[in-house]
């Protein structure tokens, strides 16, 4: 039942975010204009699941980027390159940051400030395997690409191609 | 110690004699005696003959309709995808297809009598020079008949069975393309040959509407519908007018077909059947999965191949589960069964373990299979009376798409 717990957790800080996130993506999309993208492979929320979340011990998870609580993490979707040799916003050693990225937009409840995360894929070694974490929180079918977390975004990879590793959270901007 | 046993048979049998005409029983009973006989009767038994080297097993043909093809992308390992042969009836594993890199799912033709799959190689296993190709199976022995380079550009995304689509009459393999740029690969699965790419720029996936025609579903919610001439090279395209509600309660990807129409549920269970009409496509009325009382307790359908249908039966099942709209991907422990024709809520089935994929076999008596990607146990199911039949443990590692043979 953690799974279902954590299920339930996440959807509902889903829920509390969508208003902020889908206008700041609306805007950004605009200005992206087809080359935005969604991170990575999806496989159903719960793999590795966080911890259940108790008010008491969020904290704890909050900035952690080998976490899926984490923050940053509100729209990721793959294994966490924090876990991988690589960090919340660098990639692992070897492999390539993909061009492509799929958006999100996430509260850090340190500063009370949202912020437009950007979740490039690294790219170009065998998948890595640890901490996995998929977070559906506004994601659209694959009809809708960059809003789609299903697709594997080292697509847009030109040197690396499509082996997918891992997922950064980078911070591209305050969202307002 | 031989001059002993033989002494030892002797009076077994007379001790059994006793037993048998006078109903006595002898001194030292006969338990030992009829063990030592029988002991005795194996010992004079032929030794086992040798096995011949070299045996390989086959699939019988055609495939029956209660096994089915478990597709796994392998997300840990992605270069090792593989489909698996599973017999329902006996719950057994009984052979599988390596496909590549991040496979999507194997295509197999109408008739049963051959295999395509579209599947992704690189030169130095995850690195060098990519190779996209259609492999051509042997749906009888599990092996490589040919294959057919297609350009490197096949998607590489979550399973769906709208990757890969033959056209109504089999004879074109349609593939979908993301780059980012989105197109679609025609194969001619009669010349064996690439033919060429068809434009679907803002629009995603292949369903076929004819042995000419099939459409992919776009950004706004229009369809995009393709005709092909008999060389395989797009005719004519039409962009329908937005039939899906994709800001507030979008469709997913994951539509099943029955006959003449395609059936597409929203994240929130509402159904939109797309018809197809003398070759143009018409939204039909709408229709929820869900009655009052189950919106109000949060049952929503969920999964990675959330829906299956039964044509001859006019069945569709549905994986369900209870949570919000973004759930809209979870696994669910029900499966909730409509008559198309009714519009109505049959049956519900209740799973023994998560799943996020069914499947259900074409024949007069089907059964249902259901599977989850975070698990790797393969359940089947009376497809009529919902009873559970038995799991199949051990099925790959991340299972995605399960296709009927």
């Amino acid at each position: 039942m953690r799974w279902l717990d954590s299920l339930a957790e996440g959807s509902a800080r889903s829920l509390a975010k969508r208003t902020s996130r889908r206008s700041v993506i609306g805007y950004l999309g605009a200005l992206l204009v087809g080359a935005s993208g969604v991170p990575i492979l999806p496989v159903t929320r719960g793999a590795t699941p966080p911890a259940p979340a108790k008010p008491d011990d969020k904290s704890k998870h909050v900035n952690d980027p080998t976490s899926c609580d984490y923050w940053r993490h509100c729209a990721i979707d793959g294994y966490l390159c924090g876990c991988c040799g690589g960090s919340e916003n660098t990639c692992p050693p070897g492999t390539e940051m993909s061009a492509v990225t799929w958006v999100g937009t996430c509260h850090n409840p340190i500063d009370g400030k949202d912020y437009v995360v950007s979740y490039n894929d690294c790219c170009g070694k065998a998948t890595c395997g640890r901490c996995l974490c998929n977070r559906n929180e506004r994601d659209t079918p694959l009809y809708v690409p960059f809003q789609s977390n299903d697709y594997n975004w080292c697509s847009g990879s030109a040197k690396a191609n499509i082996p997918y590793h891992c997922s950064t959270a980078r911070i591209v901007s305050v969202a307002r | 110690m031989g001059n002993r046993y033989r002494i030892d048979l002797r009076k077994c049998v007379h001790r059994v004699w006793r037993l048998v005409h006078l109903r006595r029983e002898a001194k030292g009973g006969v338990l030992a005696c009829l063990l030592a006989l029988l002991g005795t009767a194996a010992a004079a038994a032929p030794p086992l003959p040798n096995d011949p080297a070299g045996r390989v097993q086959a699939v019988p043909q055609p495939t029956p309709p209660h096994w089915i093809w478990v597709n796994d992308f392998v997300f840990p390992h992605m270069v090792s995808g593989k489909a698996m042969l599973v017999d329902g009836d006996a719950g057994r594993f009984m052979g599988e297809l390596d496909t590549g890199f991040g496979s999507v799912r194997v295509v197999p033709s109408a008739d049963g009598r051959i295999i395509y799959s579209p599947e992704t190689y690189f030169s130095r296993g995850t690195r060098g020079e990519r190779t996209d190709v259609v492999t051509l199976y042997d749906p009888a022995h599990l092996s490589v008949l040919g294959e057919i380079v297609i350009p490197p550009k096949r998607s590489s995304n979550m399973p769906m069975m709208s990757n890969a689509q033959l056209t109504d009459d089999g004879r074109f393999l349609l593939i979908y393309n993301f780059t980012p740029a989105q197109s679609i690969t025609v194969v001619d699965t009669q010349a064996r040959k690439f033919v060429g790419e068809v434009e679907s720029a803002g629009c995603a996936l292949v369903y076929p509407t004819g042995p000419r025609s099939f459409f992919s579903i776009c950004a706004d919610g229009a369809v995009l519908h393709t005709l092909l001439d008999d060389t395989g090279h797009a005719k004519n395209s039409s962009r329908t007018q937005p039939l899906f509600d994709v800001a507030h309660d979008p469709v997913t990807e994951k539509g099943v077909r029955a006959g003449d129409t395609w059936y597409f549920v929203s994240f929130g269970g509402t159904m939109y059947p797309v018809r197809i009409e003398q070759g143009n496509l018409k939204l039909q009325k709408t229709w929820s999965l869900l009655s009052t009382t189950d919106n109000a307790a949060g049952w929503r359908p969920g999964g990675l191949q959330q829906l299956a249908v039964h044509t001859g039966l006019k069945r569709l099942y549905s994986i369900m589960h209870q949570g919000p709209l973004a759930t809209h991907k979870d696994p669910g422990r029900e499966v909730w069964v409509f008559d198309l024709e009714r519009q109505a809520r049959t049956q519900t089935i209740q799973l023994k373990n998560n799943s996020g994929s069914i499947q259900v076999s074409p024949d007069a008596h089907p059964v249902l299979f259901s599977i989850f990607i975070e698990s790797n146990v393969l359940d089947v199911y009376d497809a009529t009376s919902g009873q559970f039949l038995r799991s199949v443990n051990d099925i790959g590692t991340t299972p995605t798409v399960l296709v009927n043979p």
